[in-house]
């Protein structure tokens, strides 16, 4: 699998798992837990899809983990920017810490693993 | 004495001819003091250094008795007795010289020279500053044995860099001995020149400064195997000696 | 004239340096001794560069020792790979005795190197072994001396298996050894009759040698095979050098400084490959190298059946990090969820 394949299937992965958990951290959200993971899963799909497009260019596991926490926390901020309609709470923080830390897993992973592309001769 | 082989480079080992060993043995006076003479250049080095170190001999005592050995083996026919199956001739030479001076030791009183004697002019003066100036006369016994044998490797490449020397005098060859002579005659390692500065002193290119060197090396090779056969008591025992200097087992 | 001793011990090397014919090669000083024969530097006058020469002893220089260095000469010529070090030329000395004139290798011995490079540094130069093994198993030939002392490790890396002297060739057939089920081809099937020429071709290899006589022991105690020990060349095949191979494993392995004992699994691939039946060890040279692979990748190797909680350290190992991250993110839920009840 090619690095920017891992990071679709992984940050899909990630984002969908980390959408769920909401559920456990904020039980009160649950009407709307069908679009928390869907939202949480395409930002992990555009997330991961970046880091690894960029794992493919650039061999550097602190750049890499860089921009997976970068990318991950961008697309994560309007959510964590935006109150909740039903209680007017925001989570800024239940977020943007988890979100951050998918991109970073993420970031990583594309680094390590996954094929690189082969050199041209 | 030993004939030549025949042309000079043409060979890489002597073909057989008879020793010197064994004409001491001759019905011939002639040839038997030839051969005695022979064998005393070969082995006086070796002789002075065993009575000097083994028995702790005085350098005058030491030369001597040197002398007087040589003259009694000859007058008496020491080496009548030498059987090659046995022993190399040097082994067996060393054990007539322990016997020697076993005896004179026993007896304590200088020996008078027999009538007849071989009288060479042996540097022995020469001799006693080598072995001084290697520290061999402070040697324990045991290692008396190994100068005895250091001393004739030493006089039988001696003799071999001489009838170097005249084969090349006064010939082409000349300039090949000189390069020898100033490169493996040195008298230390750090004496010793580099062929360029070797040919730059000789007004030689560094390939021919090379090419002599080896013609040399080959030469002598040819010449101490040359001696060596003429002082070995037999075939095996020219094969064994030359198989310990070179390590190459004759073929 | 007098001789003083640093002249009389100078003359005696250069006359005991042998001497090729010709003035193309100029033999320096001894830089090896085989059991067969020692090995020279020497300046290459044609082409301005050192080699190395290896001369047969003169205690061994009869006529089947000729033979013998003449085809390791043969042998090596025509194995053409960067773990083997390349002859330039045969010939033979005015005493008769055989030469032959190969690259001039500068490195260190694998006991030597292994004293101060990781573990992984050396099993990847066991690895590069078992591929240069391998690659003479193809082409029929068995090494039979496979030791640390006979592995070099240049300065720039490279790997060179040396001292081919006592190396056999078997037959494409049986050095690229067994079937899947361990079993030894019958050599009667393999072993061409050897031609008048003895030189093979590119698509069988080159022919076999005469057979070793039955009782002949060739090789190095603590590294040869059973088989080998016993005096049995009929049964020497590419799996008699996958023996050598485990046995240099363990020796450079086992030597690790500080005493660490090995991981069970490398101890499992020189076990398989030290067995005393070779039909139990691995068929080849390059399923040994497939198992140091595995090992090196932190991946299961066939020789060792791991239980679940070596596995499971296994896995934890190779991937800890990432465990690790998720672990973080699963502990930060577990904090906002704390968070929320108080």
């Amino acid at each position: 699998m090619n690095k920017p394949m891992l990071g679709l299937v992984l940050g899909g992965a990630l984002g969908a798992l980390d959408g769920l958990s909401a559920l456990a951290s904020a039980p009160e959200v649950k009407p709307h837990i069908m679009g928390i993971v869907v939202g949480s899963m395409g930002k992990g799909l555009v997330a991961g899809i970046l880091t690894g497009v960029v794992a493919r260019k650039v061999n550097n596991l602190a750049i890499g983990i860089t921009v997976g926490i970068v990318i991950a926390a961008l697309l994560a901020l309007p959510f964590a920017l935006a109150a909740d309609p039903a209680t007017g709470k925001r989570y800024f923080w239940e977020i943007m810490i988890p979100g951050s830390i998918v991109g970073l897993i993420v970031g990583y992973a594309t680094q390590k693993f996954g094929q690189p592309v082969p050199r041209r001769s | 004495m030993p004939q030549h082989s025949g042309r000079t480079g043409d060979r890489a080992f002597p073909t057989t001819r008879r020793s010197v060993v064994e004409a001491t043995r001759d019905e011939n006076a002639d040839v038997r003091r030839a051969a005695f003479e022979a064998l005393v250049s070969a082995y006086w080095r070796s002789v002075y250094s065993h009575l000097r170190t083994k028995w702790r001999a005085q350098p005058a005592d030491a030369e001597d008795l040197a002398q007087e050995f040589f003259a009694r083996a000859m007058a008496r026919g020491f080496f009548d007795a030498y059987d090659p199956e046995r022993a190399r001739f040097r082994t067996f030479l060393r054990t007539c010289l322990d016997r020697f001076a076993t005896n004179a030791r026993r007896n304590e009183r200088r020996l008078k020279r027999g009538g007849g004697a071989v009288a060479l002019p042996l540097d022995f003066a020469g001799a006693e500053r080598d072995l001084t100036a290697s520290g061999a006369g402070a040697a324990p016994e045991m290692e008396s044995d190994a100068w005895f044998d250091r001393e004739w490797v030493r006089s039988l490449f001696a003799e071999a860099v001489e009838a170097l020397r005249a084969e090349c005098a006064g010939t082409p060859r000349e300039i090949r001995f000189q390069v020898f002579e100033r490169h493996d005659l040195a008298r230390a390692e750090t004496a010793r020149p580099s062929y360029r500065a070797l040919g730059e002193e000789l007004g030689l290119p560094v390939t021919q400064v090379t090419n002599h060197l080896a013609w040399a090396r080959r030469e002598l090779r040819r010449l101490v195997l040359e001696q060596l056969r003429a002082l070995s008591g037999s075939d095996a025992e020219f094969r064994a000696e030359a198989e310990d200097l070179f390590g190459v087992r004759i073929p | 004239m007098t001789l003083p001793e640093d002249a009389l011990e100078h003359l005696q090397q250069v006359l005991r340096t042998p001497e090729p014919p010709g003035d193309r090669y100029t033999l320096q000083e001894p830089v090896g001794q085989g059991g067969m024969g020692t090995v020279y530097r020497a300046s290459d006058r044609a082409l301005g560069r050192d080699v190395a020469i290896k001369v047969l002893r003169g205690d061994v220089a009869d006529a089947e020792a000729a033979v013998r260095l003449e085809r390791e000469a043969r042998i090596l010529a025509r194995l053409e790979h960067p773990g083997i070090v390349p002859v330039h030329d045969v010939g033979v000395l005015a005493d008769g005795r055989v030469f032959y004139v190969m690259k001039l290798v500068r490195g260190r011995r694998l006991q030597e190197f292994a004293q101060g490079a990781s573990r992984s540094d050396v099993l990847r130069v066991v690895l590069r072994v078992c591929e240069t093994v391998g690659f003479a198993h193809a082409h029929g030939v068995v090494h039979r001396d496979l030791k640390p002392s006979n592995i070099m490790v240049g300065a720039f890396g490279e790997v060179l298996v040396l001292d081919w002297g006592i190396a056999r060739v078997v037959g494409i057939g049986r050095a690229a050894a067994a079937d899947g089920a361990g079993n030894a081809p019958p050599p009667a099937a393999l072993e061409a009759p050897p031609s008048a020429a003895s030189a093979g071709d590119a698509a069988t290899g080159p022919a076999p040698d005469p057979v070793t006589a039955p009782g002949t022991v060739l090789g190095t105690p603590g590294f040869m095979a059973p088989e080998q020990a016993q005096g049995q060349p009929g049964l020497v095949d590419a799996r008699t050098d996958v023996y050598g191979l485990g046995a240099i494993l363990r020796a450079v392995i086992a030597a690790e400084p500080g005493g660490q004992s090995a991981p069970r699994p490398l101890a499992a691939i020189w076990a398989r490959a030290l067995s005393p039946t070779p039909a139990a060890r691995y068929p080849s040279a390059a399923d040994l190298g497939a198992d140091i692979t595995r090992f090196l990748d932190a991946q299961p190797v066939t020789a060792y059946r791991e239980p679940f909680h070596e596995r499971a350290g296994r896995v934890f190992r190779k991937y800890q990090t990432a465990i690790i991250l998720v672990l973080t993110y699963l502990a930060v839920r577990l904090l906002f969820l704390a968070m929320r009840g108080f």
